[in-house]
């Protein structure tokens, strides 16, 4: 049956354009009434930066993470993280904060939390030509590495959306899953090789079992093997298990939302 | 057969806690005990069908199900059995404005509403002009301020405009008719109109008859979910006026050890009755009321008068009016009111009485004894909103012209 009917290419079209607008709408009216605007986009993970790099250097005595400098392990870390947070947490929420389109109008519910990603992926641009600045600025060039690049992102946001799908569906009819979010983010960020490198914990015996439960561990050396010249601690293997678990998850996302969505309307 | 829309039997359930106790959503509740569920079929085996360019009107009172339904019809929701045959583009308008982003401009909200509502980009475009005269001047000044610094009005306008605009083969429309000043109305309803003209079906929910009957063809009136009745609009609207009857307009006791009330006074009697003109079935706010009641005093020589208090649905007194003290002997009194047409709004009312005792002790408080609805009516009128108000007066309220120089 390879028929498509026009009514159903102008249904896609339409839709894709409902996405469009709505991820429109996010950016726009995220920074609305600042003063800085689009400028918070680069404070924060500055900032953020600032404070490990004070701690590691000023406070611990620590001059580099893996042999590699503290500022760009930090901030790719950051870059990291803070994308996957986001992205996490917009997702998750998405359909109970846009509850009042839920309930009154028909559109292919998965649209709500795809657009969710935009202003997470916005700041996550804006913290990468940063990186960059930061980068040449402490000497230190890009490699060909940097072609990886796409590919670390691209499991990233499926890990990330993945887990928002999931959560999403689950936390319409049980707010409890709210309540665990705040967790994930903040504990994640330390059981996590954000602000420090595998290469602390690649020796323990746990760490292989550790790299199936977390993916976002070989995701993040990944994401900077690909930013970092020179930086290799995990195997290709290794990125290879964190980027697989994340299309499970991803899929299962997909799978629970598909599931679920029927019934969100009855209990928002 | 050209039907374009098909329901066959939908029901709807939904599961209500079971009491408040219960209704905290936690964990330790669902695990230990099993929680227990109160069924309730919001949507009870409905069917109909409609043909092409059938105008439906949904009629039925709070909680008969008109919004279950259109959310199903709609695709909202999913009915729990049956099943939904729509063929066409369908549009379903179920608030004015709906996902308008309070901090963004209103232009932007016209491209946000109208993707929102299904129209394509270039749709939107097209219609954009439209849509702004559509909405009135005022909105051409502030289109490029965020609609949280618009008024309500002006909110509404928008919104509206750009469901007006909107070209679908089915329309689903909830009571939008409702907004906006008596001239925006008049606009909206030509519209409906002229949309309406058009080889259109629609699916309207209302509680003003006037309206329905102007518009629909069909009609349904749903009663806790089920179809009461599913035919031609003039019979169906016939039968449901009828129905309406049945509201509490007498009491009637014989026996006095029987009827409501204390040792020092009971009810006898107490009967509503409005003026009914030519065809008219039930009262509307051309009817007067009047209040006949009769009561048994119990003891000699009391110095009484009766207090009679008038509330609207919501709960508020309306007014208080109280006969003039009398010294009265054991026995029956009687007493009668009668309140003047056009003086109560259409709405639902419900009727107390008390007597009372040399002006200030309370003897028996008779609640709730008549429970009525006052229709609406119109003459010659273009605008079908809700009229305001819990009063309905015809001052006389002279207007004219004095002068042609500006």
């Amino acid at each position: 049956m390879s028929f498509i009917s026009t009514s159903r290419i102008i249904q896609v079209r339409n839709d894709l354009e409902l996405l469009l607008i709505l991820a429109k709408r996010d950016i726009s009216v995220r920074y609305k009434q600042t003063f800085l605007g689009i400028i918070w986009a680069i404070i924060k993970p500055l900032v953020t930066m600032s404070v490990f790099l004070f701690a590691f250097k000023n406070v611990s005595n620590i001059q580099d993470l893996g042999g590699y400098p503290i500022q760009l392990v930090i901030f790719s870390g950051v870059l990291f993280w803070n994308f996957f947070a986001n992205t996490f947490q917009f997702s998750s929420n998405s359909i109970l904060t846009n509850s009042n389109l839920i309930s009154k109008v028909y559109f292919p519910r998965i649209i709500i939390p795809i657009s969710s990603i935009s202003v997470p992926f916005i700041d996550f641009i804006i913290g990468f030509i940063i990186y960059l600045i930061l980068s040449f600025s402490l000497n230190y060039s890009i490699s060909l590495h940097i072609l990886y690049l796409p590919v670390a992102f691209f499991f990233l946001l499926l890990f990330s959306l993945g887990l928002g799908l999931i959560f999403s569906s689950f936390a319409i009819k049980h707010r409890d899953f709210l309540q665990v979010i705040p967790l994930i983010v903040q504990y994640g960020f330390f059981i996590t090789p954000i602000i420090y490198t595998s290469s602390e914990i690649i020796g323990k015996t746990w760490f292989k079992y550790y790299l199936f439960i977390n993916p976002l561990v070989g995701l993040v050396e990944f994401f900077r093997f690909s930013l970092i010249k020179g930086y290799h601690i995990l195997s290709f293997f290794d990125f290879l298990i964190s980027c697989l678990i994340s299309l499970v998850v991803f899929v299962l996302g997909l799978f629970v939302f598909k599931f679920k969505e029927k019934t969100f309307v009855d209990y928002l | 057969m050209n039907s374009i829309v098909s329901v066959s039997s939908i029901s709807k359930k939904y599961q209500l806690p079971l009491s408040k106790k219960e209704a905290s959503n936690s964990f330790l509740n669902n695990f230990f005990t099993k929680r227990k569920y109160e069924e309730y079929w919001a949507v009870n085996d409905v069917s109909f069908t409609l043909n092409k360019g059938d105008k439906l009107g949904i009629i039925g009172n709070n909680g008969a199900g008109k919004s279950t339904l259109l959310k199903i019809l709609s695709k909202i929701t999913k009915p729990t059995t049956g099943k939904v045959n729509i063929q066409g583009k369908v549009a379903s308008l179920l608030e004015v404005g709906t996902g308008f982003h309070p901090e963004l401009s209103g232009r932007d909200n016209i491209y946000l509403n109208g993707a929102i509502l299904g129209m394509s980009k270039k749709e939107i475009t097209q219609q954009f002009d439209e849509i702004v005269e559509f909405a009135g001047d005022q909105i051409i000044k502030f289109l490029d301020t965020p609609v949280k610094r618009y008024s309500s009005g002006m909110y509404v306008r928008l919104g509206f405009a750009i469901s007006a605009h909107l070209d679908p083969e089915i329309l689903i429309v909830d009571e939008v008719l409702a907004v906006g000043d008596a001239d925006f109305q008049k606009k909206s309803l030509s519209k409906m109109k002229e949309v309406a003209s058009k080889e259109k079906t629609i699916l309207f929910v209302s509680h003003n008859l006037t309206a329905v009957a102007n518009l629909c063809n069909k009609t349904l009136h749903l009663e806790k979910g089920y179809v009461k009745q599913f035919g031609e609009t003039g019979e169906v609207l016939n039968n449901y006026l009828s129905a309406m009857q049945n509201n509490l307009l007498l009491q009637d006791f014989e026996d006095v050890n029987l009827s409501p009330g204390n040792d020092l006074v009971r009810l006898k009697y107490a009967k509503l009755t409005p003026s009914l003109i030519g065809s008219q079935l039930i009262a509307d706010v051309r009817s007067s009321l009047k209040i006949d009641i009769e009561f048994w005093n119990l003891l000699d020589n009391q110095n009484l008068n009766i207090s009679l208090h008038i509330y609207a649905s919501t709960g508020e007194c309306i007014f208080n009016v109280g006969t003039e003290p009398k010294i009265l002997n054991k026995g029956v009194v009687q007493a009668s009111l009668l309140i003047p047409s056009y003086f109560l709004n259409d709405g639902n009312y419900l009727a107390s009485f008390m007597i009372v005792k040399d002006k200030s002790i309370v003897l028996f408080n008779f609640e709730e004894v008549f429970n009525f609805e006052i229709a609406d009516y119109r003459e010659e009128t273009t605008w079908y909103g809700k009229w305001p108000g819990y009063v309905r007066p015809q001052f006389d309220f002279p207007i004219q012209q004095v002068s042609q120089k500006i």
